[in-house]
């Protein structure tokens, strides 16, 4: 079939199966590799990406249900050459060891931080708890997500009223 | 085995009187050395290459699969050439008798094996470097060598004035001459080794630009998948050709070795054309067995064979008539998949007479040997590139999905990117072996007099040895793979010491008993079986430390008091087990539903003591704390470091907790991660790790933090309970 979606701010058109996971869409046809495979099933994360600013598992999302929509993948999350906030702190924590659940965490970490700019300890483990990471990078990315979010505490002080 | 600075240079005069670094390893050379004016480069050594416009490309010689060598080799040769690791741009080594692991006469990476074995050898190439440069500086000066110096990628004059860069020097660099014997520097004026700092494949990792294996593109690229036998070791009979050529996309569908593999244009209808293939098995020789039968099998080997004497003082049998007590247990371990993040997959192309595969691997020299092996090409027809590794744990050691891969691009010869489901990751990977192991242990009054240990359970290089064989010897025929393969490693002594996957941990019982008696029962029930992070530790670990538990506990005695008595003239396993208590606040009482288990193990040269606090909360475990105390000798990167302790315990609880795969009819029952569970952000301990400082020459990182948390675990529960659990995985409700 054939479907236009719009990924990190880009209108794409596709002539595709409408079953095809969104995850092969960005990786084979979009040439998107950031995003990756590990489950098939929604069980690990590492494919997540945003559809219509919502975390999604684009492993077990089809194509057709993407269609029209908006999706952002970790290499749309930087903005005018400056990288997210999160993958800053991923960087000073050093946060990755193999690496490759990162991108999936890091979009978790956004979706999250988007909706709660201050979140405690808790909501940061609940947001984060549908992202498996074998090499057992956790700790670190609970201080990653918490540096994040202290200095928007601090950001927000500072310019008190404004819109984040 | 640290290779001596002597044996590891040789200098010797090339074809325009510029000098050579190589390694002196049977077979070595061949490698560009010197200066080349075209492009401006000079590579001093097989390692480094410097450029005119100063840009320094590191050749990494053991892959990145999350354990830091990016980061820790980078380092070492920083620190000697006197430049920011920042500065250096590492990329990964082509397969080359220079790359070799010294340790293994291979190209692999395992073990635990990447700082120790690099720590002289890189360190000492980047000094020679840096000394050659100083030296071509000084001639151009004048001035005497010894006076000048290097810093910041540049060779500083004695003046305090003048500086030249490395670019500048390098076409002299290479004319200069340097002695074997250059002084490394003193710890006390290390800039990088020992410092914390952050990983240098943390950007890439951290943008999404690291490229894994499994995001290799390469031009009009197709996709395959492989159905493989339920049952390992079937054979197809016979399939729905034509279905499945009909399916769309589809370009070829045929048998390999392994199963049937089928080609598709996408790697999703490739996936579809397989829900419509049907394939017909002949198990005549698959495997057949149930879990529960496979364990009975190792019982009936355990009684008719007392196994192989593997470590033997003082007279076990005389101790046994002596004690006043003797105690019995039997522990027992599931098998375990390795569950690396990136499923296994490779990339392949054909063309020309010769194959080039892209594999995340943790052993290419085997990967050629893999690739040889299904076509009909030699292994110096085989290139292989390596790529970030999305995990490793040991199951990339095994070359499986090279050999798919280069099977099917052999037959298409188109390029190809055979990709694993998650369920064919778990189901057909090769397992850390079920084991079973029978302790004994007598009292004298109060005094442990006895320690018998009988490890049941199969020996990994039968496994292994098929590929690493050839790798060793790559000027034998092809046709004789299969005998080197079988004894070619072993008779040849010199390559590949004793088997140690089955006894690794337990040998070197470090308690002061006067009569040990340890054994291995080989057996093998034919379930596929490799290395896994931390090898033959992560089940001898949890046999010892649980059984000295519970002679502890038989005593009467306080279990890490116990352990401490035993350890006289054991400094650094003493050192490390005082301090995990003291962390632990050992000598404090435990909350209310809480108990606290010590579990010390020495693993890969690594000293590791680890104390855990645990208790069962809405009827699953929960594990609280655990307090590590290290010791690895001289430390590199202590960040990387920490990480990789505290991953190896996230590893080791993982395992304790949810890790086994078991089998019904020959068939394992485990798919993905519902029911082969890894631990969450939710479960994570706190995690406190104590690296004690040393100078003594660095040893492993990766899988010593593995071992002893395992039986910590099962400790704290038994002080907590008052039940014992000697097998895997723990249960709450035990």
């Amino acid at each position: 079939m054939a479907l236009s979606l719009t990924v990190n701010g880009e209108q794409r058109s596709l002539d595709i199966e409408g079953d095809t996971p969104l995850l092969w869409v960005l990786r084979d046809e979009l040439g998107l590799k950031g995003t990756k495979f590990g489950c098939g099933a929604g069980l690990c994360g590492a494919c997540t990406v945003h559809l219509n600013g919502q975390p999604v598992r684009s492993c077990s999302t089809p194509v057709e249900f993407a269609a029209g929509g908006e999706v952002t993948t970790i290499e749309g999350l930087a903005e005018d050459g400056q990288l997210h906030a999160l993958q800053k702190a991923w960087i000073a924590e050093g946060v990755p060891q193999c690496g490759y659940c990162q991108s999936g965490q890091i979009m978790s970490a956004a979706h999250l931080l988007a909706t709660n700019p201050a979140p405690a300890r808790n909501d940061i483990v609940a947001a984060m708890t549908g992202n498996l990471c074998r090499c057992g990078t956790y700790s670190r990315i609970i201080a990653a997500v918490e540096s994040v979010a202290a200095s928007s505490l601090a950001y927000d002080a500072s310019a008190a009223g404004q819109e984040r | 085995m640290a290779m001596n600075r002597r044996d590891f240079l040789k200098v010797s005069a090339g074809t325009s009187g510029s000098l050579m670094l190589s390694l002196s390893l049977p077979g070595c050379s061949g490698m560009p050395t010197g200066y080349t004016q075209e492009t401006g480069e000079w590579k001093p050594d097989a390692w480094l290459e410097i450029t005119n416009t100063d840009e320094i490309h590191f050749t990494l010689a053991r892959v990145e699969m999350g354990q830091g060598t990016y980061t820790g080799l980078t380092t070492l040769i920083a620190e000697e050439l006197e430049v920011d690791p920042e500065a250096i741009t590492p990329r990964f080594a082509p397969v080359a008798p220079e790359y070799r692991n010294p340790l293994y006469k291979l190209q692999l990476t395992g073990g635990s094996t990447s700082i120790s074995t690099s720590w002289e050898p890189l360190r000492t190439a980047g000094a020679s470097a840096r000394q050659m440069l100083i030296m071509a500086a000084a001639r151009v000066w004048q001035v005497n060598s010894a006076d000048c110096s290097a810093a910041q990628g540049r060779v500083l004059h004695p003046n305090g004035r003048d500086s030249m860069r490395y670019g500048q020097l390098v076409e002299l660099a290479a004319k200069e001459s340097v002695s074997y014997d250059i002084a490394l520097k003193p710890a006390s004026e290390w800039k990088y080794i020992g410092k914390h700092r952050g990983r240098l494949d943390a950007r890439a990792k951290s943008t999404g630009t690291a490229v894994y294996g499994i995001d290799v593109e390469l031009p009009g690229m197709v996709y395959s998948v492989v159905t493989r036998p339920p049952r390992y070791g079937a054979r197809v009979k016979a399939f729905n050709e034509s279905d499945v050529r009909a399916m769309p996309g589809v370009l070829d569908v045929f048998e390999i070795e392994r199963g049937v593999a089928i080609v598709a244009d996408k790697y999703w209808r490739a996936r579809k054309a397989q829900d419509a293939l049907k394939v017909e098995w002949d198990n005549e020789e698959a495997l057949s067995l149930s879990t529960h039968e496979m364990f009975a099998s190792y019982r009936n080997a355990a009684d008719e064979d007392r196994g192989e004497s593997e470590r033997s003082e003082g007279d076990y049998e005389d101790s046994l008539e002596k004690a006043e007590k003797v105690f019995d247990a039997e522990y027992s371990q599931p098998y375990l998949a390795h569950s690396t993040l990136e499923p296994m997959n490779a990339t392949a192309w054909y063309r020309d007479n010769s194959i080039e595969v892209w594999a995340p691997t943790q052993a290419p020299d085997l990967g050629r040997i893999a690739a040889a092996r299904v076509t009909d090409l030699s292994p110096s027809d085989v290139t292989i590139n390596t790529t970030f590794l999305g995990g490793g744990f040991g199951r990339r050691l095994t070359q499986d999905y090279v050999e798919e891969a280069a099977a099917v691009a052999y037959r298409i010869k188109k390029p190809v990117k055979l990709i694993w489901s998650r369920e064919e990751d778990t189901q057909h990977d090769l397992y850390r072996p079920a084991m079973l192991h029978r302790m004994q242990a007598g009292f004298e009054g109060s005094k442990l007099i006895g320690w018998h240990h009988q490890i049941v359970g199969p020996q990994l290089l039968d496994w292994y040895v098929r590929n690493a064989a050839p790798a060793q010897h790559p000027w034998a025929p092809k046709f004789m793979y299969d005998t080197l393969g079988k004894v070619g490693l072993l008779a040849e002594g010199i390559a590949t010491p004793k088997d140690m996957s089955a006894i690794e941990g337990a040998i070197e019982y470090p308690y002061n008993v006067d009569n040990i008696d340890v054994r291995h029962t080989h057996t093998d029930p034919g379930v596929p079986v490799t290395f896994w992070r931390s090898v033959g530790y992560s089940h001898n670990g949890f046999a010892v430390e649980t059984f000295m538990d519970e002679l502890a506990h038989e005593a009467g005695e306080d279990p890490y008091q116990f352990r401490r008595k035993l350890l006289m003239g054991q400094p650094r396993h003493l050192e490390v087990l005082d301090r995990a208590a003291r962390l632990a606040n050992w000598d404090t009482p435990v909350a209310q539903g809480r108990g606290r288990g010590i579990a010390l193990f020495k693993s890969f040269g690594t000293f590791v003591a680890q104390v855990v606090e645990a208790g069962v909360e809405n009827g699953a475990i929960k594990v609280y704390k655990v307090a590590c105390a290290v010791d690895c000798g001289q430390v590199v990167n202590p960040r990387i470091v920490e990480d990789q302790i505290e991953g190896g315990i996230i590893f080791g609880l993982t395992a304790a907790l949810y890790g086994e795969i078991t089998y019904e009819d020959g068939q394992v029952q485990q798919s993905n991660f519902h029911d082969y569970q890894l631990l969450r952000q939710y479960e994570l301990p706190e995690v406190a790790v104590d690296i004690i400082k040393s100078t003594e020459a660095p040893t492993g990182v990766g899988e010593p933090g593995v071992p002893p948390v395992i039986p910590a675990l099962g400790n704290a529960l038994f002080a907590l309970t008052g039940k014992r659990q000697r097998s895997l995985p723990l249960k709450a409700d035990a």
